[in-house]
């Protein structure tokens, strides 16, 4: 396990495709860097998120966050609302076995918003780098 | 259907402390629909037990399983391979299933995963409320459709008793009088009169007093010869 100053760790990041996934594409084209051992999976909304995708991107990463479209802005009208409330569940189900509950969040940005998405994955894999590895980690 | 609740995670831990590769096993039935034991709900508990044993220093295999229903012998017979590869089950289904699993997997323990609540019905997202005890002589036909056995919390057959205040029993703000909700619906559809009828008493011999109940249908009998 990875440790201390050499920790790096391994984040999942659940994309919306109408705003993180894009977003995530503008950063590229404006050549902005973020962390290497982060995945990024596209999905057709964020309220496609389950505790079921958290729970098991947690059994090989030490993060996992959700990228929806701006609060009052999605495209399916309540995906970004239902997203937020299973990372509320999410945090309780880690919680219920002592794991960190910030290891789980939820970001709300916009396609156009290259920067906000560079800066909010970096901001995440440092928060979760302070964290340290994921002590429930199954497969390393 | 069968209303289940997860049972704490702490407790389904200590059952599993002394194993090392578990099956947690889901049910596609009834507990699929209240959302406590079907395929979605085994994998995050496989999960919360595969990380919380790593945790702790003593890694725990899960292996993840749902079948169509745990009820019925036939779909058990499918997992017997995966039966055998592990230490215990965990079943998510109601007792019945946790029965019929230990009746089926006669060499492994399986544990229980939830705890079997009531027959009920979904009334939102997370919410569920009891209408039947399955006392088995539905009085149902009398009552505008509404069960006096499930839903007073006296089971009293010549309803309102005292404890009736605005629509609500005494038991709890929460609950509505069941038998208020029967002259409500029998003077809805104009057959409040049929409550002046003297009902006969109820034969419980058909629920839990004459002791674990069999049924048996001979005309659904197949290979006996009959």
């Amino acid at each position: 396990m990875s440790t201390g100053a050499n920790f790096q760790p391994k984040i999942v990041v659940f994309a919306c495709e109408n705003s993180g996934w894009l977003a995530a594409g503008h950063a590229a084209e404006l050549s902005l860097s973020y962390p290497e051992k982060v995945n990024l999976i596209k999905l057709p909304c964020s309220g496609k998120i389950d505790v079921l995708y958290f729970m098991k991107a947690l059994e090989k990463a030490d993060g996992t966050m959700i990228l929806a479209c701006q609060k009052e802005n999605c495209k399916f009208l309540q995906g970004n609302i239902r997203a937020a409330q299973r990372v509320i569940q999410t945090r309780h189900t880690l919680k219920e076995i002592g794991i960190e509950e910030d290891r789980v969040g939820i970001f709300y940005l916009a396609a156009n918003m290259g920067h906000k998405f560079a800066e909010v994955v970096q901001n995440f894999y440092d928060k979760i780098r302070e964290l340290g590895p994921n002590p429930g980690k199954v497969i390393k | 259907m069968i209303i289940a609740e997860r049972k704490p995670i702490d407790e389904i831990l200590g059952f599993l402390v002394k194993y090392r590769k578990v099956l947690v096993l889901g049910c596609g039935g009834c507990v699929t629909v209240c959302l406590a034991g079907g395929e979605k709900e085994a994998g995050i508990l496989g999960s919360q037990l595969a990380m919380a044993s790593r945790k702790e220093g003593r890694p725990l295999e899960v292996v993840q399983k749902t079948v169509e229903r745990q009820c019925d012998f036939e779909y058990l017979a499918g997992i017997r391979h995966l039966v055998k590869e592990v230490d215990a089950v965990l079943s998510l289904a109601c007792g019945i299933g946790i029965q019929t699993c230990n009746e089926a997997f006669r060499d492994k323990m399986t544990w229980p995963g939830v705890n079997t609540r009531f027959l009920g019905v979904n009334l939102n997202v997370g919410e569920w409320a009891e209408r039947c005890q399955a006392c088995g002589q539905c009085v149902l036909d009398r009552t505008g459709g509404i069960c006096p056995v499930a839903r007073c919390s006296k089971s009293i057959f010549n309803g309102p008793c005292g404890g009736s205040q605005g629509g609500k029993c005494e038991v709890s703000p929460d609950t509505d009088c069941a038998w208020a909700l029967i002259y409500d619906r029998l003077t809805q559809l104009g057959e409040v009169d049929s409550l002046r009828d003297i009902m006969g008493i109820k034969d419980w011999s058909h629920s839990r007093d004459g002791g674990p109940r069999k049924l048996v249908r001979e005309d659904l009998e197949l290979e006996s010869g009959k």
